[in-house]
């Protein structure tokens, strides 16, 4: 019984499936037309409603007994608009205006969003941006305000020939700054000092001093009264031969 | 001239021999990059892996095939795909049936020079795997843990990341890596070198001729050596103030590691071996701290979108601090 029953469902709808050309092919008869027979009842306004309303002065927008007198102000308002965008009444112009517009919205909108996530626009574009001078402080001492003779002096009094050697070497980085020869940054290394300097007879005994200076400084190499001595004379000599 | 004042405390004769032999012999075939070589070698003795990268036919892979060749180890190539799995380069459990019992078959990892080439064609699921074996120098598998034998250096290459069909390294794996070093294209003269020298056939031979200047063992020595250099107290903390910058930097989203301050402290050190020095002075910092951070800073978006790249804010950060003096 229910497979019967399957059986006819399974036709009904093999049969609603049937596209309707099919159906019509199956199922043709001529068309006839059939005239329209009931009757037809014109409703009307009524007159007396359209009387009230037009003589109602607040549907009257325009006709005697309105108004049109304006004020100075929105005169003015008006012979400037009409002045400086009157030919924006033309169809063509009216139309780039429209999207001259939008593109002054969608700048506006884009730069408000770069701003809020912080991003430059202008180093978007120049990317050489980036390689701005970055602020620093100085930590340690600056060598144009320390008077390295009398620290040079005191150090080599309290024995400390180490720290002499540093002074001195300081010294010899001010008095190379002063002339000119190398420009003075806390962030140069020693050997930044070495390749700034262009006479290849300073540059070679000025990188000779700079080892020493290591050795010394870095390398935290011993250094007695004696050789101490043999490092003070090479640096003396090398500040002599500054012009 | 120094010497008549200052003795050297250690000697490092034996390993500046050993430098400019494997620069020398390494000349002979690739002409030019001596900063990419310098760095290689500077790896090599401060115990770090390295990260090649650069676009290809740059020569990246000879490179560090002829860095490979000039010691004298086990050498193990790599070559990484999309579908390298993790036990491909670890290794894995075999079932032995005359013993019916598993055994650990070991992976190309097992070496002391690996030469991964193009890393970053394979995805972080295989990058993981290497996690373990390139810190801690161990293999994990099935509970048991495997050491590997000293010296244990991977020499990886990789594309710039933007190149087709290529993946991302993870940070955790990028912050193993000592050096990220940066292959350029050579000058005029050294490409019209190269190709003379290629014309001339003379490259097949002398990759021939490459023979291995230094053992195993010796790497070892020479990498404790260079672990006891002197470093002054003045100058390790100038390395943990530009770290610290860098965490602080706003170019930047992420800073370097603790990790990134031992890797230059290291790669100084080794670097002041190589120009035959005992001690570090700022310049070997300085000269370490781009290829050291330049793979383990992030730029924020912002920056990344400006051109900004990792070494001029690592430029800017180096700028800010004062050389101690």
């Amino acid at each position: 019984m229910l497979k019967v029953a399957a059986i006819a469902v399974f036709i009904f709808i093999l049969v609603s499936l049937i596209p309707g050309s099919a159906a019509a092919a199956i199922k043709k008869a001529p068309a006839k037309i059939r005239p329209d027979t009931s009757n037809v009842s014109i409703k009307k306004f009524d007159a007396g409603a359209l009387n009230r309303f037009k003589s109602d002065k607040d549907f009257n927008y325009d006709g005697p007994g309105i108004n049109r007198q304006e004020s100075i102000w929105t005169r003015f308002w008006r012979w400037v608009w009409r002045t400086l965008f009157g030919w924006l009444g033309n169809a063509t112009y009216g139309k780039y205006f429209q999207y001259f517009l939008l593109a002054i919205s969608a700048g506006f909108l884009a730069s408000v969003i770069f701003r809020s996530i912080g991003l430059d626009l202008v180093k978007l574009v120049h990317r050489d941006a980036q390689k701005v001078s970055v602020p620093y402080t100085e930590s340690l001492e600056n060598i144009h305000e320390t008077d390295f003779d009398a620290e040079i002096e005191n150090a080599v009094l309290q024995h400390n020939y180490r720290l002499a050697v540093r002074l001195i070497y300081l010294n010899c980085l001010k008095q190379l700054s002063d002339n000119h020869f190398i420009q003075w940054q806390i962030d140069k290394t020693n050997s930044a000092y070495i390749f700034e300097l262009t006479n290849p007879e300073l540059r070679q005994i000025f990188s000779q001093l700079t080892r020493r200076f290591e050795y010394v400084w870095y390398g935290n190499f011993a250094i007695d009264k004696q050789t101490f001595g043999n490092v003070n004379r090479l640096f003396q000599n090398f500040l002599k031969q500054l012009p | 001239m120094e010497d008549e004042l200052f003795e050297q405390r250690t000697d490092l004769g034996k390993l500046n021999t050993a430098v400019e032999q494997i620069k020398a012999s390494l000349a002979k075939v690739i002409i030019g990059q001596h900063e990419s070589i310098d760095l290689l070698i500077a790896g090599i003795l401060a115990d770090g892996h390295m990260l090649i990268e650069g676009v290809p036919g740059v020569a990246k892979t000879l490179t560090a095939k002829l860095i490979a060749k000039s010691i004298d180890a086990k050498y193990s190539r790599i070559q990484f795909t999309p579908d390298l799995m993790p036990s491909d380069i670890l290794g894995t459990p075999v079932f032995n049936p005359k013993t019916t019992d598993f055994e650990f078959r070991p992976g190309p990892i097992f070496g002391n020079i690996i030469l991964i080439d193009e890393i970053n064609r394979a995805p972080a699921k295989t990058q993981s795997a290497l996690f373990e074996v390139m810190e801690e120098r161990q293999v994990t598998v099935d509970a048991k843990t495997y050491k590997m034998e000293e010296p244990f250096t991977v020499l990886a290459t990789q594309n710039p990341v933007e190149h087709e069909g290529t993946y991302r390294l993870p940070e955790a794996q990028l912050d193993r890596f000592i050096f990220k070093i940066e292959v350029k294209y050579p000058s005029l003269d050294e490409e019209i070198a190269i190709i003379t020298q290629q014309h001339h056939q003379k490259t097949a031979d002398q990759l021939k001729d490459i023979v291995p200047v230094l053992s195993g063992s010796e790497v070892v020595a020479l990498r404790r050596q260079v672990l006891g250099l002197h470093v002054e107290e003045k100058l390790l903390i100038y390395v943990a103030r530009i770290i610290h910058e860098s965490r602080n930097n706003k170019s930047l989203f992420l800073g370097g590691s603790p990790r990134a301050s031992l890797a230059i402290i290291n790669a100084a050190k080794a670097l002041a071996a190589i120009r035959g020095r005992d001690f570090v002075t700022p310049d070997d910092i300085v000269y370490a701290a781009a290829p050291v951070l330049r793979h383990r800073i992030m730029l924020t978006p912002d920056k990344e979108m400006e051109g900004v790249t990792p070494d001029d804010v690592i430029a800017q950060i180096i700028q800010k601090i004062e050389i101690p003096r």
